[in-house]
């Protein structure tokens, strides 16, 4: 198992260094041939060469190869990680560190995606499980019929609606009903509050959760299905287990391998994204802070952003392996 | 054991009239059975309607004896003891018949009761251990599952207890198998830890699914007697469903050969193998290889029924070597050609007296469309 867990993480600290090399090469190849980022921190004004030199100095431009088409540029590349080394991740254009940018923007999309998976699991276990043990009946081609539709419901028009239409009647009825300084008028606020980061962020997340939680049932429900048809099933009913010890340590365990899979596949996927979801509700996290940075050609905090992404993601993959490992012996001793 | 204490059987055709009751033929001093299943019909639902994969079995089994139950694939046999398990799937039902385990007859009470009942006193032993055995927990765990769970056994005694049940089926090291997985085991110490996983309740019945198929030629023999020897201790009943009548000889000491979901022929072990009572039992002999046979190994010609499409009739009549036109139309009521011998076929006499039935008036064998013409040589070898 250690070994497992140290070929693992050796493994994750190589692909961490090939991301940031591949994203170093590609932002190289960009600035080369698309000029110099430096004029974007003017903006419409005209700077002059020793404005641009100071600027081009100041995020570490000022490289004679960023002139060069087709050159590595392999120096800047390694005096960044050598910053990198030191906790160092540079500034926006602004001259905001951008480890205080996603310190501020991370714990917001953090938030969100613990409502999304917490709804996720709730909703994906319970009706997946259900639909599985009673595969066949009406209460399975309910759950199946409501996975299909809310998979064809896009999750900007539950938003939009919710924003809308659902959010200001439910948001002046709690106040009515709780007091303004109550709890649940801040559920129902139709935009992100940074002071109440939790109680706004819930009813959004419920609705990301309930858009993705539509092929999560049907992966659960799948896999269950798999292992309800495994020999080891009909063996421990054998033994006069009660069904539902049955369920629990023969069925669920022996399915929870591809649902770890998918949860770890989310997290990495919903830390950049849910942009429309943190758009559309104002929430300040990664989505937006990235969203913004490409569209200001602020390299810096382009490739700060994305390789603090990759890390997270390098890890929660290493968590996932683990998982794996634990939840699955014939992985662990492969 | 004397020979009057033999099983008896009887296989009662539908429509007749006189069921067996239990005891009604059976003499003093005979055993009660532990487990005893009467005319028991299993139906699947398919798309192309409801078939019926086991009819009217019926069987015995007793305190220290060995049944075997011998048939083709998809004759019935595994069906029918998943049945007295309550482990049929959803598309299965027990159409008729009782099994009484210990007077109570399990088909009345509900699933959950049944399967608890079953898990107290009816242990089962899969064919495929790999796949039977879950790949997630550890050996130990499975093999006290029942037993902390129903019993409430500690951790630790669950440990010690699995340690022993081990070393019980001879594998060997059990103090450190307990904590390993069913992949780390060889496929004849997986199917001993399967065997040790179905005593841990020290059950009175052992029914065994063909525990042997999915071993080399050498672990089967070791895995056979190591299932003879316990049953044996402990004064089991063990069910031993194969579908190799080789293997039967040296273990059984009665015989259920089941043919498309009915007993053809039930009887004490050495007369099934001197004298056969029915066309497919003696077909089923000749198919077997032995060290002295010369030239090609017969074969029983053609194919068993599909379910869905029972001949009329005598179900192996358009296989059968002593077919004769009342096969054709009638099904073989149950025959009783000798004390404690059951076998359905319509000359049943005949065939074991190791005679060719006479042919019918004007009507001979050959001239018979359906009919597989019988083998020239003298039947009785």
């Amino acid at each position: 198992m250690g070994r497992y867990i140290l070929r693992r993480a050796v493994q994750a600290v190589g692909t961490l260094l090939l991301v940031m090399f591949l994203l170093h090469l590609l932002t190289t190849v960009a600035i080369q041939l698309n000029g110099n980022p430096a004029q974007a921190f003017f903006g419409d004004k005209v700077a002059t060469p020793a404005q641009i030199a100071a600027v081009e100095q100041r995020f570490n431009l000022d490289d004679p190869c960023y002139d060069q088409v087709g050159n590595p540029c392999l120096g800047p590349f390694v005096e960044r990680l050598g910053q990198y080394a030191q906790g160092d991740f540079g500034t926006n254009l602004r001259g905001r560190e951008v480890s205080e940018i996603v310190a501020t923007a991370a714990p917001n999309t953090l938030r969100l995606f613990c409502v999304v998976l917490v709804t996720w699991l709730a909703l994906g276990m319970l009706l997946g499980s259900a639909a599985a043990r009673w595969r066949g009946s009406a209460g399975d081609h309910g759950i199946r019929l409501t996975s299909v539709l809310i998979d064809a419901f896009p999750v900007f028009v539950l938003l939009i609606v919710y924003r809308y239409v659902v959010a200001v009647p439910l948001n002046g009825w709690a106040e009515d009903t709780f007091g303004e300084n109550s709890w649940p008028p801040y559920w129902f606020k139709p935009s992100f509050d940074p002071d109440h980061p939790w109680a706004t962020v819930v009813v959004p997340g419920i609705l990301l959760g309930l858009a993705g939680s539509a092929a999560f049932i049907r992966l659960v429900r799948a896999s269950q299905l798999e292992s309800y048809q495994g020999d080891h099933v009909r063996t421990a009913r054998s033994k006069g287990l009660t069904e539902r010890r049955v369920v629990v340590h023969h069925v669920v365990r022996n399915s929870s391998v591809p649902v770890v899979t998918a949860v770890g596949l989310t997290f990495a996927e919903a830390l950049g994204g849910a942009v429309i979801t943190e758009g559309l509700m104002n929430i300040y996290g990664m989505g937006g802070v990235l969203w913004e940075a490409v569209r200001n050609d602020d390299v810096g905090l382009v490739l700060g952003v994305v390789t603090l992404l990759a890390a997270v993601t390098v890890v929660v993959m290493i968590v996932v392996d683990i998982a794996y490992a634990l939840l699955d012996p014939r992985i662990r001793y492969e | 054991m004397s020979p009057a204490s033999r099983m008896r059987t009887a296989a009662e055709g539908e429509g007749r009239g006189t069921r067996h009751s239990p005891g009604a033929e059976r003499g003093e001093g005979e055993q009660r059975a532990l487990l005893e299943v009467t005319d028991l019909a299993v139906e699947f639902r398919t798309p192309d309607g409801v078939v019926r994969a086991v009819d009217g079995l019926s069987y015995r089994v007793e305190a220290g004896r060995t049944l075997a139950i011998v048939g083709e694939s998809g004759s019935g046999k595994s069906v029918s003891s998943l049945a007295v398990m309550g482990l049929l799937p959803d598309t299965a039902r027990v159409a008729r018949g009782s099994v009484r385990l210990a007077g109570t007859d399990l088909l009345t009470l509900s699933r959950k009761e049944h399967r608890a009942r079953c898990g107290e006193q009816v242990a089962m032993v899969f064919q495929d251990a790999l796949a039977a055995l879950n790949p997630v927990h550890t050996v130990g765990f499975q093999l006290t599952e029942a037993l902390r769970a129903r019993r409430g056994l500690s951790r630790a005694d669950a440990r010690r207890r699995a340690v022993e049940l081990l070393d019980l089926v001879k594998v060997p090291n059990a103090k450190a198998r307990v904590k390993e997985y069913p992949h780390q085991f060889s496929g004849g110490m997986r199917q001993r830890v399967m065997i040790a996983s179905a005593l841990a309740m020290d059950p009175d019945v052992l029914i065994a699914d063909e525990p042997t198929t999915a071993l080399d030629v050498t672990v089967q023999a070791q895995v056979l007697r190591l299932l003879a020897e316990i049953q044996a201790e402990r004064n089991m009943g063990l069910v031993l469903i194969t579908h190799d009548l080789g293997v039967v000889a040296g273990v059984a000491d009665d015989v259920t050969v089941m043919y498309a979901g009915r007993a053809v022929e039930q009887a004490p072990v050495v007369p099934v193998y001197t004298t056969p009572a029915h066309p497919y039992t003696r077909a089923l002999l000749r198919s077997i290889p032995s060290a002295a046979g010369t030239g090609r190994l017969p074969v029983i010609p053609g194919r068993p029924p599909s379910p869905a499409a029972m001949p009329p009739g005598c179900p192996f009549h358009p296989r059968c070597d002593a077919a004769r036109d009342i096969c054709r139309t009638e099904v073989p009521p149950a025959a009783h050609p000798a004390e404690g011998r059951m076998s359905a076929c319509h000359f049943a006499s005949d065939i074991m007296a190791g005679r060719e039935p006479a042919p019918e008036a004007g009507v001979t064998t050959s001239a018979s469309g359906t009919s597989v013409p019988g083998p020239k040589g003298d039947p009785d070898d």
